[in-house]
């Protein structure tokens, strides 16, 4: 349907005000939340979240396009939610306790809604407590952690230990990132991935969601 | 670099997109090869230039540049840490900084802000922005108007001391009654790929900041000069070569690619383009959901954040 790919392509552009538009006339020409959300939004995160990986865009550009996907998601959601229309499932993200940088985080989390995730984002200097909170309130299917330093990314572990003993490991995939973090840290601390890019964490998470 | 020697070069270009693009070229095809301790030991050697950058019309559009590491929400978040000392807050006490790296505390340093406008020395508290502002407007002409942000007592010892060393401004008639305000920065070590552009917008923001306090106390009109923005080290580190070269087999494109692929139009954004995503960039940053995140911000600090939106929101102030 041309509408939906105009969806895609404007929400690509990072035009919100036309995307907003546009779903009101798709909703109006009957087209289910359904299709808005898979074969609108998420495909033109999809296109943008490629160009990402294929470096033909800029980390700005892909942020701008998830503010247009959110106001398209914000007027659906309703009907998504009365239509019983599940996501890929549950992330729970945050930057480590200590640690108070988060573009890295944001932009993992922006492309992993853009996947069509959901994802609970806890914020940065996150205690091990809220991670498990987040994990068991929300029914989590992923835990992803960030850190920027090498000072905090040893709290990873922590988080992890936390899980362990509250019996939720088995239950939870966990993913890893930021600039210290290497695929062999991951590995010691016991995580299930390690991505070194935002893209790469996507491929991941659905990796690891389907084994 | 057989001599030695480390290179000097010089940018000098209309506007801040232009001089950015044109400074990544110079120094990734004339940097000297060294290794930093940011470096990996699988990275390459990062490349590392001295060079003076001078930016004509830092107001002219477009003033913004698509590639950066962060969103237009964080990108106005620190233009207000540096201008507004929006985290200030986050620094650590001043007997942990003094513990160096074995300090376990990991909050901050420093910020820009807390170095320019509250240095601290001795037992007094000084504010040299203010300085800066009140030797100006007595005498335009003064070479004294500057701001230093390093402490020998505190920085060495550090992991992480300032790369911005100082602010210096001066007046100069504009040939019609006013004047033109010209500022200069320097800095000791810079990250070229991934700091320089935001940090420009934001010392840019504080030129601007300056000029209009300028202009107020001498009741002359100051205009916004030229910027010149001086490293010893201007890098692009090993880690980003990556990014920078692109990967042909796997079909990613080199940063000189991606930039060719686009006209400048394309790959810039005007201030009016950039102006409502600094008030809220739907996606958890901006002026707005910084207010509301940041509980624990100073009521000083936060009021000074509102007055800002307030005027972004009125479309009575230029990002």
């Amino acid at each position: 349907m041309e509408i939906l790919k105009d969806i895609a392509d404007e929400v690509e552009q990072g035009h919100s005000d036309t995307v907003k538009e546009l779903i009101k006339r798709a909703l109006s020409q009957e087209i289910s939340a359904e299709e808005i959300l898979y074969k609108g939004l998420v495909v033109g995160m999809d296109i943008i979240s490629e160009k990402f990986k294929n470096n033909e865009c800029f980390i700005p550009e892909v942020l701008v396009a998830a503010k247009s996907m959110n106001i398209g998601l914000e007027i659906i959601k309703p009907l998504l939610a009365e239509a019983n229309v599940k996501s890929q499932g549950k992330v729970v993200m945050g930057t480590v306790k200590g640690d108070l940088h988060d573009i890295g985080k944001n932009i993992v989390a922006m492309m992993l809604q853009g996947a069509g995730f959901e994802v609970i984002d806890c914020g940065a200097d996150v205690p091990k407590e809220k991670f498990l909170d987040a994990v068991k309130n929300e029914q989590a299917d992923v835990v992803g952690m960030s850190a920027l330093l090498t000072t905090t990314m040893l709290y990873m572990k922590e988080v992890i230990e936390v899980l362990k003993n509250e019996g939720l490991r088995q239950k939870v995939k966990v993913i890893i990132g930021g600039a210290p973090v290497t695929e062999s840290y991951a590995k010691t601390i016991g995580a299930d991935g390690y991505a070194p890019d935002a893209a790469s964490a996507v491929d991941l998470t659905k990796r690891l969601l389907n084994s | 670099m057989e001599s030695g020697n480390i290179p000097v070069l010089i940018v000098n270009e209309d506007t801040i997109p232009r001089a950015y693009e044109k400074a990544i070229r110079e120094v990734w095809e004339k940097g000297v090869s060294v290794r930093t301790e940011y470096d990996r030991p699988e990275d390459p050697p990062s490349k590392d230039a001295t060079v003076v950058i001078i930016v004509r019309e830092p107001f002219s559009q477009p003033r913004f540049h698509r590639s950066f590491a962060d969103g237009l929400g964080g990108l106005a978040e620190y233009v207000m840490e540096v201008v507004h000392g929006a985290h200030d807050y986050w620094v650590k006490p001043m007997e942990e900084i003094l513990k160096g790296t074995k300090s376990k505390d990991t909050r901050w340093t420093y910020t820009y802000h807390g170095r320019l406008f509250e240095y601290r020395i001795e037992d007094q508290v000084i504010n040299q922005i203010s300085l800066m502002i009140d030797r100006l407007s007595r005498a335009g002409h003064t070479r004294r108007a500057q701001a230093i942000t390093w402490n020998p007592k505190l920085d060495p010892p550090t992991d992480d001391p300032p790369c911005l060393q100082r602010v210096w401004g001066r007046l100069c008639d504009n040939g019609t009654g006013g004047y033109v305000f010209n500022m200069n920065t320097h800095w000791r070590s810079r990250d070229l790929f991934k700091a320089w552009f935001e940090n420009v917008i934001a010392l840019t923001t504080l030129m601007r900041k300056v000029a209009e306090e300028i202009s107020k106390r001498m009741q002359k009109q100051v205009q916004l000069g030229r910027y010149v923005d001086i490293s010893d080290s201007l890098h692009i580190y090993g880690s980003y070569f990556r990014e920078i070269e692109g990967d042909p087999e796997k079909g990613v494109k080199s940063f000189f690619e991606k930039l060719e692929s686009r006209s400048f139009k394309e790959r810039t954004w005007d201030s009016d383009f950039v102006k409502p995503y600094f008030i809220d960039d739907g996606v958890g940053k901006g002026l707005k959901p910084m207010l509301e995140r940041e509980k624990e911000m100073p009521e000083k600090v936060r009021k000074a954040i509102e007055k800002e939106l307030r005027l972004m929101e009125k479309d009575d102030y230029e990002v």
